[in-house]
């Protein structure tokens, strides 16, 4: 399988990338990573007329706190995502969340921007960018703007990009204090593209009250979800014994589950049960001078 | 969108440098193959999935399937020739040979690749983890247990600086 | 005779070098300069009539040289026909290229020649070909429903073959048992998925009027004898020669339409041309395999004993028949009873056309045989409250009932079923399992246990295939060569996909030769120097292979020695032996040398012959040909144990061990690697892998993201626990091994699976074991509770 013809530039900075795309708004795509692009364009899936690497723009690559934020260049590999110790410390569920993406080779290359910008429905780095309430940076010959994660994904593989625009950074405000995470996908085999996946983060407060719970699924809908606003009720509240299951079962029973063919909605329910539960036992865990 | 548009691309593979002339759409694993010479690299599924036609850019895996050879420019490739190909057998190709580690081979190439970076970066590493590196190569003649042997004792081996 | 003891030493591969270096040298490795690329337009129908084909664009392509269809391929080649005269299946035959309609997604109807493979892409972008879209049917009961469409036109239904057998007096034994129990076994449709697809390279000698023709293929000698016969040539007009083979599984033997296309165009043309499927076209046009419905209704007493046995099976063949479409079937009702006494038995075979891509052999065939089996083993238990492994040694063969004819006529000899079954429970250690299974029951983790008993058929005699009223031949052909140098070379007409024949066969050759291993090359896949051999499968390389070079080895061996008692001044050679390349006499009772090399001997046998004994003739060549018994069996008893994760219905394997008993071994290492290797696709059928078409015929699996083969993480350490008793009627005493792991893994899964969900009341009856059907099980249903198995 070999991609149709296609012409090829490799910029060197984001200026020339932004030029590129305004002049060549519908026949160009942009090449990060690849993993994700290229076998579409092996397949002939994807059959743009002209490649923009943006491999060589150097300014996408960084790290860094900005404020009261977390900024992550576009460009930022899985693999460097996943062991970055500044990651791991002020963000940990997006390290954990990177270093479960496919192979170890694939998160050599792939990037958030493109992991992002392909918008896989069930992909861990949509998910996580959705719960951590991220902020997408984005610019274009014609200015810079920022979309919040929740307007960002529209659609399967479709996001609120313009052809003429490229994503930038990624911003993620810091954790609050006392605030833990969970996050779990379920797939069929080590690597695979999650079948659903859940990520949430749970700030507690005293007497195990709960002062900011935040949830997402992937894998039931042609985008991420919120779904913290389906929990209702004492489990909105407070912390108990049971509370993991009882938030999964509350949820899986409420949430909307689109039909898909190869799996089946009743089962994907179930996994959203499960899954809920494990992560939330994970975000109680994560904080043992609270005990329940 | 028929235009035959090839461009010289310079490649600088196992410390050699190689000049060709390839459309941009041409993946890095046929030029490698077709135009370089350097058949060692497999292709197995072309998108992505297999690991058969893994090399290293710049020390890092990478499929040579998604990579095309144009953006391969200006960067180290390093492919499965760059190991034992004197004799010398890494402690990986070693080991996969001690464990019989290879029945058919076309998957060994790509493993080879891997594991030679993935070690470098974790070198005393559990079974698990092998079993999870490995899992981005598929193999369809050995069921893995011996591999997973032979990297195991490839990493011991890496750790005493002994090739054998 | 003389001693060596190479046979059976656990040496590595002489393959390894070449491969761990990236110096294999595979299809796409040969270099032949000129060459052109051959790519394929497939039909995006499952079933349609062929309106019209317009390439007028496509040819005026870049680098387009040549477009051809079914039309032009009926003019260079004659059309296929498979008609053996087998009773209930029906003959079948076909052109090279479909002409007037295409019968599954992917059927090839075009090929395009380019200058390389990605402007033969372009071009077929440029092609319009009409189609009148027909309704598909997309499995066996809609192909079978009366006023379904037909695949084959020529044929009066679907139903491609219909057999049937009866033994003894089952309705009898139905008639007098205490107990019916009926059991139900659903597998899936897969595919070898090498992980080289099939490819190939043509080239044509016009001034010799030559054909060679460079592939990967198991059976290189019967390949050659098709494609002459198919290009109207004559078979020494002819060459196959196979390079390194990435993986074959039984997909790698059939000449294939693609093949037989890229053949006739390399000569239309007189250019070479190549080919390389791509993984797409590997998954949906290839060769499928197994998608098989068994049923069994079993006649028991109260103690589980076996009565009698009545065996359906419907097997979905898909589209084409590249080989005779009851025959995989068949095996598998031929050989069920297994390890087991089954006194009165039928069955009935029925194997459908469908619009879907043509079946083949795949690594064991009859994979599903001892699920069944067992399986029917288990459901007997469940309803009769027994273990199931006292079931199993209610109903299982002795060595006091051996040898034991099966209800099907085959021999069941050598086999020692009992032994492997008590050293795999012991091995395992049931009793601490159960201890385990129940603590981690009462935290909500389900574990279980799975057994599997296999029988396994093996290196097919010649009288089988005449019993069973298939025409060919079971026997093996291999020759062995010493040089004026003393070098060895030997050859045998099997070939090599990963099996390290080139080191076994060395093993095997230098121990009568008494030469080191490395001494002795072997030389297979040219047709134009390796003997006629029946070729690589249904695990007959070690036995089949290892016996006839064994043969011509001791033959060469003989012949050695007896130029040595005349160089010697000898009478006889009886006194006389090889050892490391040297000839040694026993001199009171110790060996000595006896101031000869083999070179010496090698030397004089060529260059001075008129030293050697009267009438023999000069030079060191022997050439055999070995057919073995109708049948060899080996057994094998696999124990495996899974976790079943309740809530999602994911299934882990985490332990695994097989006791073995293949006979002689050429080399343990292989042995092991072969079990290793069967048993992980054995694993990965079971739980990942499966063939989806939609009811339209439509298709879903064409990417290894859709078609799930195991990785390293889903196949658990495989232990390998050998107890060999030797096979007495092959000549190295070996038995075939290389497919009962995937037997024997698709049988002990399920089991384990079982086991594991007891509390639950359910049975699997079905693979893949996904999360999705073992939820479907579970939905509404909970632990009933301890005590409640």
């Amino acid at each position: 399988m070999k991609p149709g013809v296609f012409s090829y530039e490799a910029p060197a900075t984001v200026q020339e990338v932004l030029q590129s795309l305004a002049a060549r708004t519908d026949s160009a795509k942009l090449i990060a990573g690849g993993q994700s692009l290229a076998p579409m364009l092996n397949m002939r899936l994807a059959r743009p007329e002209h490649l923009i690497d943006i491999n060589g723009v150097s300014e996408l690559s960084g790290i860094a706190i900005q404020g009261d934020r977390l900024s992550i260049g576009a460009l930022v590999r899985h693999d460097a995502l996943a062991r970055s110790e500044l990651v791991g410390s002020c963000c940990p569920m997006l390290a954990h969340a990177a270093g479960t993406i496919g192979h170890y080779a694939i998160r050599k290359r792939g990037t958030i921007g493109g992991s992002l910008a392909h918008a896989d429905p069930a992909a861990q780095l949509p998910l996580v960018a959705l719960v951590l309430d991220a902020e997408m940076e984005i610019r274009s010959a014609r200015g810079t703007r920022t979309v919040a994660a929740r307007d960002f994904f529209q659609s399967i593989f479709t996001t609120i990009l313009e052809p003429d625009e490229l994503l930038v950074a990624i911003h993620v405000p810091q954790s609050r204090p006392r605030e833990s995470w969970g996050f779990r996908l379920f797939n069929r085999r080590a690597g695979d593209f999650a079948i659903v996946s859940v990520a949430a983060t749970l700030a507690r407060g005293d007497n195990d009250s709960i002062l900011r719970l935040r949830l997402a699924i992937g894998g039931i809908g042609p985008v991420p979800v919120r779904a913290e606003q389906l929990v209702v009720g004492d489990p909105a509240r407070l912390l108990s014994k049971d509370w993991p299951a009882r938030v999964g079962a509350m949820v899986a029973d409420t949430i909307e589950i689109q039909d898909n063919e190869q799996i089946p909605v009743a089962f994907r329910k179930e996994l959203v049960a499960a899954l809920i539960r494990e992560v939330l036992d994970q975000a109680v865990d994560r904080i043992p001078e609270h005990p329940l | 969108m028929s235009q035959f548009d090839p461009v010289p691309i310079v490649l600088d593979i196992n410390g050699t440098q190689y000049r060709v002339f390839a459309e941009p759409r041409r993946l890095l694993s046929d030029v490698l193959r077709d135009d370089c010479g350097l058949t060692g690299t497999h292709v197995g599924c072309e998108h992505g999935v297999c690991g058969a036609c893994t090399i290293l850019l710049d020390g890092a895996p990478t499929r040579a399937c998604l990579t095309y050879a144009v953006q391969a420019q200006h960067h180290e490739i390093t492919t499965i020739e760059a190991f034992g190909g004197d004799g010398n057998l890494s402690p990986v190709q070693q080991a996969l040979h001690e464990e019989h580690g290879l029945q058919c081979g076309f998957c060994t190439p790509g493993i080879v690749v891997t594991m030679e970076a993935w070690l470098a970066e974790n070198p005393d590493p559990t079974d698990a983890e092998i079993r999870n590196a490995l899992s981005g190569n598929l193999c369809r003649c050995t069921g893995y247990h011996n591999i997973v042997a032979a990297i195991a004792k490839a990493a011991a081996r890496r750790r005493e600086g002994s090739p054998t | 005779m003389t001693e060596g003891r190479t046979i059976g030493a656990a040496l590595l591969r002489r393959e390894d070098y070449r491969f761990v270096t990236g110096q294999g040298r595979y299809l796409d490795d040969v270099v032949v300069p000129g060459s052109l690329h051959a790519h394929f337009v497939r039909s995006p129908h499952a079933h349609a009539r062929i309106r019209s084909i317009d390439v007028a664009a496509a040819r005026q392509a870049e680098g387009v040289v040549a477009i051809v269809s079914g039309r032009e391929l009926a003019e260079w080649t004659t059309p296929y026909r498979m008609a053996p005269p087998i009773e209930g299946l029906r003959a079948v035959g076909f052109p090279t290229l479909p002409i007037d309609k295409v019968r599954f997604i992917g059927d090839p109807v075009l090929c395009i020649v380019a200058r390389d493979r990605y402007l033969a892409e372009d071009a077929a972008e440029l092609v319009t070909i009409d189609y009148d879209v027909l309704e598909a049917v997309a499995d066996f009961d809609s192909a079978l429903a009366a006023d379904a469409p037909l695949v084959d036109e020529a044929l009066p239904d679907n139903l491609i073959s219909h057999q049937s057998f009866t033994t003894g007096d089952p309705g009898r034994s139905f008639a007098e048992a205490e107990v019916v129990v009926e059991a139900s076994f659903h597998q899936q449709r897969q595919t070898h998925a090498p992980i080289e697809t099939r490819g190939c390279c043509a080239i044509w000698d016009q001034g010799r009027q030559h054909l060679t023709m460079h592939i990967g293929n198991q059976v290189p000698h019967p390949f050659r004898t098709q494609l002459a016969a198919r290009m109207r040539l004559s078979e020494s007009q002819v060459t196959v020669i196979c390079p390194d083979i990435g993986g074959a599984f039984g997909q790698k033997i059939a000449l294939y339409r693609e093949e037989l296309t890229v053949a006739a165009l390399a000569r239309a043309l007189r250019r070479p041309v190549r080919w390389r499927e791509d993984r797409a076209e590997n998954l949906i046009a290839a060769s499928h395999a197994r998608e098989d419905v068994a049923r069994t209704r079993t006649a028991v007493n109260g103690h589980g004993r076996i009565l009698g046995l009545e065996l359906e099976i419907s097997e979905d063949f898909g589209a084409y028949c590249f080989y005779p479409a009851n025959y995989l079937a068949r095996v598998v009702a031929m050989i069920l009873s297994g390890p087991y006494r089954i006194p009165n038995y039928a069955y009935d075979i029925k194997v459908a056309l469908t619009n879907k891509c043509g079946n083949g052999p795949m690594r064991a065939p009859m994979a599903i045989t001892s699920w069944v089996m067992e399986g029917t083993i288990e459901a007997i238990a469940r309803r009769l409250s027994l273990d199931p492994v006292e079931v199993r040694r209610v109903n299982m063969l002795g060595a006091a009932d051996l040898p034991y004819q099966m209800p099907t006529g085959l021999l069941l000899e050598d086999v020692t079923p009992r032994e492997a079954l008590e050293r795999g429970l012991q091995a395992f250690d049931i009793v601490a399992f159960r201890a385990r299974q129940a603590a981690d029951r009462a935290c909500g983790i389900y574990r279980g246990v799975g057994l599997c008993c296999v029988v396994e058929s093996t290196t097919y005699g010649s009288a089988f295939y005449k019993a069973a009223g298939i025409p060919g031949s079971g026997h093996e052909s291999g020759w062995v060569k010493i040089e004026p140098s003393g070098a060895v070379n030997a050859s045998v007409g099997l070939m090599a996909s990963g099996q390290g024949y080139e080191t076994t066969f060395a093993q095997v050759v230098a121990e009568p030769l008494g030469v080191d291993p490395n001494e002795v090359r072997i030389h297979m896949g040219n047709t134009d120097t390796a003997p006629y051999g029946m070729g690589s499968r249904g695990a007959r390389g070690g036995t089949a292979g290892g016996s006839v070079l064994l043969s011509a080895a001791r033959a060469l061996s003989d012949k050695v020695l007896t130029i040595a008692a005349t160089l010697l001044g000898l009478n006889t050679s009886g006194e006389l032996r090889l050892h490391a390349s040297r000839v040694e006499r026993r001199l009171g009772g110790a060996w000595t040398d006896a101031g000869l090399s083999l070179a010496d001997v090698a030397r004089v046998a060529y260059l001075d012959p008129l030293r050697l004994p009267p009438g023999m003739e000069p030079g060191l060549e022997a050439h055999r040909s070995y057919d073995p018994p109708p049948m060899t069996f080996s057994n094998a008893m696999h124990v495996c144990e899974v976790c079943v994760d309740v809530p999602t219905g994911k299934v882990t394997v985490e332990r695994y061990l097989v006791v073995e008993d293949c006979g002689t071994v050429l080399n343990p290492l292989i042995v092991r690697g072969q079990q290793q290797g069967a048993i992980a696709m054995g694993i990965s059928g079971a739980l990942l892998e499966e063939i989806v078409y939609d009811e339209n015929g439509q298709n879903r699996s064409g990417s290894f993201a859709d078609y799930l083969l195991a990785t390293a993480v889903e196949i658990p350490p495989i232990e390998v626990i050998s107890q060999h008793t030797v096979n007495r009627k092959t000549l190295t005493g070996s038995k075939g091994m290389s497919e009962g792991g995937v037997m024997g893994a698709t049988g002990a899964v399920p089991s384990a699976v079982n086991d594991a969900l007891a509390p639950f009341g359910v049975v699997a009856e079905r693979q893949p074991l996904s999360p999705m059907y073992i939820r479907s099980l579970l939905r509404g249903r909970a632990d009933r509770g301890p005590g409640q198995n």
